[in-house]
């Protein structure tokens, strides 16, 4: 049955996190983007409360145990808490949402093509009783962006693992990250099918963290440039194990394990760009309200934005869920992340500069909105540009046709 | 829970809308078009399936269905052409308010009317608009009222036999009337439309000192009031997913198209200018379908912003579709400019839908005072 009602143990994640965002992350997050980081006390007192940033999927700090449990009992809905509890955050702060502890975009692919030993190793080391720790995803280099087949980092077989060469920049969590899953070529000739994903711990000889980006805006989250001088990589650290790649012949392999994260990611990217954009048309609605006169030009033009405002961000947060709903019910979702990611990242920064036009030039100063504009902007460029979401939309639309576009 | 997924009683249903729409509506539309009326063979076979009574109450012979189940006929249905959905007889947006009052005695006459099958039709005349009244004057005279002057443009009025009246009287009291071709005299004036919806029977109603007893008047004041505005919000709803409905074909015809078109020696699709028109298309389309469920869902569970939700839904659905169905003409080129192919029509249809049907700008600064008039949290 067609519903839109959450519930009640969504509702219970909503409201926790929301209180969260609220109470927690807003009051840090004027200082933080100034600061340029996040507060290294406060990211202790979050970890020991157990919350993290998990894009595999929410657990808003139950018990790994307790969840397992439900999950056999109900229908699986990991991905719709993970963007009711995005959209959250994303409303508190995305810079600092991006920030909390745990294996962040890095998760994903160590879930979806780790070997059980990988996963064990990896994904246990986040924990509320240890020192705040990180994940990492690193994908772009200078030259290979949205054109993920173009990665020039090298990955030479050697006697019991391989030697990377190379550099990723625009890296997430990058120097914090206790690991960072590397993407890699064995063979440039080989194009996708020479893809390799592996697992880099920090401290690993040969790798480093050269420079941290200074950016328009999410400056409290750390963007990281990463360099690979014949770095040593055991066997063990490959994504999958050898045997993954084997077994998948012809078939692209890397790019696979890079492409199939997405599928996930983008969802949960798209239900923060709504969170801003949420935040941006609460703070305007109240502000519109005590500051405009009831009547006159300003007002009708302010009645035509909020309204606008709201069916964008309606709109982009139902197509949000249904991409995330697919991925439970274990359906292709592809086309619906592409589609969500792209229309989120388009209206929250549409949103955001309809909204300062209302406040003029009083928007400057000390208002949340120009921050949440700045920080908007790279919702419609990482985790795949707008152009990228587009492309992969036609694709799907194509697909049927017998056209490869 | 949130989800996407339709009942299986739905997708019955909608299956069934979607391939009479494709092999039979579909193909009619053009004829229908130039006759500017729905062949009658094609609306006995709708009729037969069920199609004209999903909003009539079950106590009239209808289906009595939720919104969130009729969305998804509709827009089956108008995926094979918009003009023709919208020139099906019946009681047609009437049917939303019979819904409301079903036991009505005024109604009576209409009720039986419609037991042997074919129902006449009805068209819903609103001679106000948000206090503004539109070309009819309307008097209270000696416990009844007197009708004067011309509408505008109401959808099925050429073919009515009964109407369905939203109006105001001088003193500015809400009315709403239900007058029976039978027993008084108005005219249906057809202009000369040349736009789109052809065959929907467009036309002004004339009334020239038309005597309205009590008997004909369903409701007055705040009932009045009331009961327009509930049958509105369901209206607008219905509305937004036929054109919903007009999009789906619009988005399906130009992938197909832009798949097997080439030009520079390539498939057109093979053009990012081309590729990512149409996933903008697509978007579009899949935003507009979830607002309309939403709305839908809202009206059938009488959440309090299910009204105003109706309002701004309308006017992005209306957006949506005139974007959606003139990017179809622009991906066909010249080729959907001509009446060979079926897209200049729908881009037709789509504009006198969007003119008939509420005023897109109006009905946004409609829903944005109410945001700012009171505290409606967008948060879920």
């Amino acid at each position: 049955m067609i519903s839109f009602e959450m519930s009640s143990h969504q509702q219970q994640v909503k409201d926790v996190v929301h209180w969260f965002a609220e109470n927690e992350m807003r009051p840090i997050s004027m200082e933080a983007d100034k600061m340029g980081r996040v507060p290294d006390d406060w990211l202790e007192k979050i970890n020991q409360l157990g919350i993290q940033l998990s894009t595999s999927s929410f657990d808003g700090g139950e018990q790994k145990s307790e969840k397992k449990e439900k999950k056999r009992k109900s229908e699986r809905q990991g991905n719709r808490l993970a963007v009711i509890a995005s959209e959250e955050l994303g409303w508190g702060d995305p810079a600092i949402a991006l920030t909390l502890p745990g294996p962040g975009l890095g998760g994903p692919p160590v879930q979806s093509s780790g070997t059980p030993e990988q996963k064990e190793r990896f994904l246990s080391i986040f924990s509320k009783d240890e020192p705040p720790r990180w994940g990492a995803y690193a994908l772009t280099e200078p030259d290979a962006g949205s054109d993920v087949s173009g990665i020039r980092t090298t990955a030479k077989k050697v006697e019991g693992g391989y030697v990377l060469n190379g550099q990723k920049i625009f890296i997430t969590n990058g120097a914090r990250a206790s690991w960072v899953v590397v993407f890699a070529t064995v063979d440039r000739s080989l194009g996708r099918a020479g893809h390799r994903a592996f697992v880099v711990e920090k401290g690993t000889p040969g790798f480093r963290c050269t420079r941290l980006a200074r950016k328009m805006g999410i400056r409290a989250s750390e963007t990281a440039e990463l360099l690979f001088e014949d770095c040593f990589v055991p066997e063990e650290n490959l994504l999958g194990g050898e045997a993954y790649y084997e077994s998948r012949g012809s078939g692209p392999s890397g790019f696979q394990v890079a492409m199939k994260t997405f599928d996930n990611t983008r969802p949960i990217v798209a239900s923060m760009a709504i969170g801003i954009a949420r935040a941006a048309y609460e703070y305007t609605l109240d502000w519109v309200r005590r500051e405009y006169p009831r009547h006159g030009r300003f007002y009708h033009r302010a009645s035509e934005v909020l309204a606008n405002a709201e069916l964008d961000i309606e709109a982009a947060r139902l197509l949000t869920w249904e991409a995330a709903w697919k991925a439970d019910i274990g359906q292709p979702n592809a086309k619906e992340a592409a589609m969500c990611k792209a229309y989120s990242g388009k209206i929250a920064l549409d949103v955001c500069a309809k909204c300062l036009e209302l406040l003029g030039p009083a928007g400057l100063e000390n208002h949340i909105l120009e921050k949440l504009y700045r920080d908007a902007k790279i919702f419609d460029i990482f985790e795949g540009t707008n152009q990228i979401q587009h492309l992969v939309t036609a694709r799907q639309l194509y697909e049927p046709h017998g056209v490869r576009v | 829970m949130i989800s996407f997924q339709p009942t299986e009683e739905e997708r019955a249903f909608v299956d069934l809308a979607k391939d009479f729409a494709e092999e039979r509506i579909r193909p009619m539309a053009r004829e229908c078009e130039e006759k500017r009326q729905v062949s009658p063979e094609l609306v006995e076979k709708i009729n037969e399936l069920g199609f004209l009574a999903l909003e009539l109450p079950e106590s009239w012979g209808g289906l009595e269905m939720p919104l969130i189940s009729q969305v998804q006929i509709l827009e089956a249905l108008s995926f094979g052409d918009l003009g023709v959905v919208q020139g099906l007889p019946g009681a047609g947006e009437a049917a939303s308010l019979i819904r409301l009052i079903p036991e009505h005695s005024v109604l009576n006459v209409y009720r039986e009317a419609g037991r042997e099958g074919s129902r006449p039709t009805v068209a819903f005349l609103h001679a106000v608009d948000n206090g503004t009244p539109q070309g009819l004057k309307v008097e209270a005279e000696g416990g009844g009222y007197v009708l004067n002057g011309t509408s505008q443009p109401v959808r099925l009025a050429a073919f009515a036999d009964y109407l369905a009246v939203s109006a105001e009287d001088s003193r500015g009291e809400p009315l709403l009337l239900w007058l029976d071709k039978a027993d008084g005299r108005w005219h249906a004036e057809e202009g000369d439309y040349r736009l789109g919806l052809l065959a929907s029977g467009c036309a002004r109603i004339r009334f020239d000192n038309e005597r309205v007893s009590q008997n004909q008047v369903l409701a007055k004041g705040d009932e009045a009031q009331g009961m327009l505005s509930k049958a509105l919000s369901r209206i607008r709803v219905l509305e937004a997913a036929k054109e919903v409905g007009l999009m789906e074909a619009a988005l399906s015809y130009t992938t197909g198209y832009t798949a097997q078109r080439k030009a520079f020696g390539q498939e057109i699709a093979k053009f990012q200018g081309v590729s990512f028109a149409l996933a903008d298309m697509a978007i579009e389309t899949q935003a507009a379908r979830h607002l309309v469920w939403r709305s839908a869902t809202k009206t059938d569970r009488g959440e309090s912003d299910a009204r105003d939700s109706s309002f701004s839904l309308l006017s992005r659905v209306h957006r949506s579709l005139r974007f959606v169905t003139d990017s179809a003409v622009q991906l066909l080129g010249g080729h959907g400019y001509v009446q060979e192919f079926p897209v200049e029509k729908w881009m037709r249809d789509a504009q006198a839908q969007t003119v008939l049907y509420g005023r897109e700008g109006d009905l946004l600064v409609r829903c944005g005072e109410q945001l700012l008039n009171e505290r409606i949290p967008t948060e879920v």
